[in-house]
């Protein structure tokens, strides 16, 4: 075990001074461009995220503006868009496409699981286990510097000649696979795979790094259940990439070469087509591969943000976890059922139908560990002494909207009820009651969390909550009122509704979501706006700004390379608030003392020899 | 205010059902949604009083209190009893409308293939039998093209008065009618909202797709997959009818279909063109 020790890295030294002025300090490029600092390349990916979450949330309005207003110009931009993306302002068919498949592509690989993974992974694991860096810091810089080139190559789809990648961001083939294009054709398509294919690889670098850190470099005395929630789920997430990107990167291999180098491993004989390369392949056989990595990555994208929330919740709250224990079963359990409920995708896909009960069953069970996590948030509140931050109220919000987001997902885990909902606005609705309701609220509330850990400085409460505020009510205008587009049966990725009588009727809520959408798109503004101006004018943060327990508020108020000022002994769990016989309503776990523990409770003691387990 | 509250009486939404199975899948549909209302109201009803009860003061504490395992028991036991019991009923009405094994005698058999971008039906005419096709012969298959979609065999007498159409089907009412589905391009999804159908169809195989609709009239057929730009469009009518009418459409198409074979044998060529041009 590791302990940090370090004696130059105080809080001033880092932000504003010039690099000359300290002859050892490393070059500018290397300090804030190829760092190998982990709180630098979680800033980079914060950045790279906040900036990806922008270019994907313009593509959806596109696509709510067509939606509500079928045929109608583009207000506004309408004139300045592209021939290949509008006729006269309004948005055509295929260019649709390409929307529908940009803004899911984008939002998941290069904002949720960036955010996610990337930002908090980096960011938490090192400082809440008390070391200086990550395992591997240059393996670290590289799992950052391939998100950029992927982004770029992924937008770079706009300039081939077909445009961007066309077949949503799941890419069944044939659609996906069979060109038309000579062979060695660079196409949106094949950008695409290339794309996504670099970003799980930065994933699975960052995975192993999280593994190898958290097994290797915790301070001492910290056992693995000393572990915060969110160094845990962040640790089981990682496990969850490691074993599942390499899937997707198969497949996505198959994909490629198929497109590129005219292969078949998807395309089956006779299809009636303008390309002659085809014959043998099985186009089911890529939606078993890619949900085998694509169902456990919902978990990618939700896992950590469960571990944020909880240790949120339970500092807002001033309260121990409800179940400490039983929340770490519940993150392993529902990592492992990950794995074997993909098929729940693909129950109307001719999948053969006792699939669909095997798959059914598995999935239901997951709804059991889910509710565990709910019930025990709702334990951690009981009792509390709960204060409404803006970190708080973000992480109410995963847990309501998660809610939520959780019932809907078992109506489409009923395979029966299945039959009518797949691919309908009711999946729409559900995927971002738990990637936007759920994930992106989870973001919110750590990067109000760990903002003045972050950067030395705080964020500003009042417009914290006012964008909470707009965020959650734009929100549920946008996403709740697809449940009934959905059981209208509104299909997802259609052009124009209106083609259809049996969805006249949806026109007005068609509107209202899309006129939630542009508000809730422009709320976010709030936020970019609040980050950087309170970068430059916010208030100084203290060094444990929140009174909470674990190991990153150890650390100096804007820690430098090597993260802490002391040495690092843990003594206790990570959620001993409210314990009797001390001041103090929270207790570091860095702070010696002992402790006993009655029927569930922890109590101060100040004989040193009778220490116990905190739980 | 009528209309606001609607909003929330989901189930409303629902277009009309008109086929045996689709009943039970709306009351299973209902079963869960009132289930997920109760939990709703449930879980926030104790999260909203939790909030506003223990809100802030500044002088109580948080209670130190890390769990009790016989209240975590009953929170794991129950959710997976009741969700257990939802799994186990739906899994009864998916074997009965999925599994292979429970298909319905046919009373009416039809073939339909998606394209790039519509859908084209293949019925056995009058005889009752299909000829040589991409169906019934894996080796037909190879005459499947843009306007043979069916790698029909124009050699097979009991072939020649096979009806094809576009973009347009009709079925008897209370008749078990089972479709065999493919394509002949990308994935696409035979999706009849009304009937509460979805199956999606995949070039080189065939999908078993039945129902039975106990209600006439005319309805629309769409497709769920996204297959390519024109996907929206991929829109068919189908029209559900009485036996005695379902016939007089059959012997409509046969006169057509013998109509069109007398000066030229060449069966591939009839589609019920009066059709396609009442729909594009």
């Amino acid at each position: 075990m590791s302990t940090s020790t370090l004696q130059h890295g105080s809080a001033a030294e880092h932000g504003h001074d010039h690099e000359h002025e300290h002859h050892h300090d490393l070059p500018w490029y290397r300090k804030y461009v190829f760092s190998t600092d982990h709180k630098v390349i979680s800033k980079q990916f914060m950045l790279s995220s906040l900036f990806f979450l922008f270019v994907g949330g313009a593509f959806a309005l596109f696509i709510r503006w067509q939606l509500a207003y079928p045929g109608q110009a583009v207000p506004i931009i309408g004139d300045i868009l592209p021939a290949s993306w509008a006729t006269n302002g309004v948005i055509s068919p295929e260019f649709y496409a390409q929307l529908l498949t940009m803004h899911g592509s984008i939002m998941i690989f290069f904002v949720i699981i960036p955010f996610a993974v990337g930002m908090f992974g980096n960011f938490c694991i090192p400082l809440m286990i008390g070391t200086d860096d990550m395992a591997l810091p240059k393996l670290n810089m590289w799992s950052f510097w391939l998100v950029p080139p992927a982004g770029l190559i992924m937008m770079a789809g706009f300039f081939t000649e077909t445009g961007y990648a066309a077949a949503g961001w799941t890419s069944y083939p044939p659609l996906s696979a069979q060109t038309g294009l000579a062979k060695f054709t660079i196409s949106g398509q094949t950008l695409w795979t290339i794309s996504v294919f670099l970003v799980g690889f930065s994933s699975i670098m960052g995975a192993v790094n999280y593994v190898a850190t958290v097994l290797n470099k915790r301070a001492k005395g910290m056992k693995l259940f000393d572990m915060p929630l969110t160094v845990w789920a962040l640790f089981i997430t990682a496990i969850i990439i490691t074993l599942g990107t390499p899937v997707l990167a198969a497949g996505l291999s198959m994909l490629f070469m198929d497109n590129f180098l005219h292969t078949s491993f998807f395309l089956p004989d006779n299809l009636v087509t303008n390309s002659k390369y085809f014959g043998g392949g099985q186009p089911i056989l890529f939606q078993h591969v890619f949900w085998f990595y694509s169902h456990p990555a919902v978990y990618i994208m939700i896992l950590p943000l469960m571990g944020i929330v909880s240790d949120v919740m339970a500092t807002f709250a001033r309260k121990p976890i409800y179940g400490y224990k039983a929340m770490v079963f519940a993150i392993a359990g529902i990592a492992f059922l990950g794995f074997i409920v993909w098929g729940h995708h693909m129950f109307q896909s001719g999948m053969n139908p006792l699939l669909g009960t095997t798959f059914m069953l598995s999935t239901i069970v997951i709804a059991v560990p889910s509710s565990i996590k709910v019930f025990n948030w709702l334990g951690t509140l009981w009792r509390g002494n709960i204060q409404f931050s803006s970190a708080m109220l973000n992480a109410l919000a995963f847990v309501s909207m998660f809610i939520i987001g959780g019932l809907s997902g078992v109506f489409m885990a009923s395979a029966p009820v299945d039959i009518y909902i797949h691919d309908t606005y009711f999946i729409v609705a559900h995927i971002h009651y738990v990637l936007f309701g759920g994930s992106l609220f989870g973001i919110f509330a750590g990067i109000y969390y760990w903002y003045p850990k972050m950067f030395g400085k705080m964020l500003n409460e009042t417009w914290g909550r006012r964008h909470f505020f707009w965020t959650f009510v734009t929100f549920n205008l946008t996403f709740f009122p697809m449940h009934i587009l959905g059981i209208g049966g509104h299909m997802r990725r259609i052009y124009d509704p209106n083609v259809y009588d049996f969805l006249k009727g949806l026109g007005g809520i068609n509107e209202t979501v899309t006129i939630g959408a542009i508000a809730l798109g422009f709320s976010q503004l709030i936020l970019v706006g609040n980050i950087l101006w309170s970068m430059k004018w916010g208030k100084k943060a203290p060094r444990n700004p929140w009174k909470a327990n674990t190991l990153e508020w150890a650390a100096p108020e804007h820690p430098g390379h090597g993260n802490f000022d002391m040495d690092i002994t843990v003594y206790r769990g990570p959620y001993e608030f409210g314990v009797e016989g001390r001041q103090d309503d929270y207790w570091p776990q860095w702070e010696k003392g002992a402790s006993v523990t009655v029927h569930h409770h922890t109590i101060a003691v100040t004989d040193d020899a009778k220490t116990f387990g905190a739980h | 205010m009528d209309g606001f509250f609607s909003v929330f009486d989901m189930l409303a939404w629902f277009p009309e059902n008109i086929s045996t199975f689709g009943q039970e899948l709306d009351n299973l549909f209902a079963i869960i949604y009132w289930v997920s209302v109760a939990i709703f109201f449930l879980t926030f009803g104790v999260l909203g009083y939790f909030l506003v009860k223990y809100r802030y003061s500044p002088d109580r504490r948080g209670y130190n209190y890390h769990g009790n395992s016989v209240v975590e028991i009953t929170w794991t036991v129950l959710p997976t009893l009741l969700f257990a019991a939802i799994g186990l009923y739906s899994d009864d009405i998916w074997e009965r409308t999925k599994y292979s094994s429970k298909v319905p005698t046919a009373d009416v058999e039809i073939l339909v293939l998606g394209k790039q971008y519509g859908w084209v039906f293949l019925y056995p005419g009058a005889d009752g039998t299909f000829g040589r096709n991409a169906h019934n012969d894996r080796t037909a298959r190879s005459l499947m093209s843009a306007t043979n979609p069916f790698g029909r065999d124009t050699a097979d007498p009991a072939g020649f008065d096979d009806v094809m159409t576009e973009n347009q089907f009709v079925v008897p009412v209370n008749a078990n009618v089972v479709m065999r589905g493919s394509s002949i391009d990308v994935l696409h999804s035979f999706f009849l909202p009304h009937a509460r159908v979805k199956q999606d169809v995949i070039p080189g195989l065939w999908m078993t797709i039945w129902y039975n609709l106990f209600k006439t009239g005319k309805y629309e057929l769409a497709c769920a997959e996204l297959c390519g730009g024109g996907h929206y469009g991929m829109r068919a009518e189908y029209e559900v009818m009485s036996r005695t009418d379902y016939d007089k459409w059959l012997d409509a198409r046969n006169a057509e279909v013998n109509a069109a074979r007398t000066p030229q044998p060449a069966p591939t060529a009839t589609t019920d063109t009066a059709a396609v041009a009442s729909l594009r």
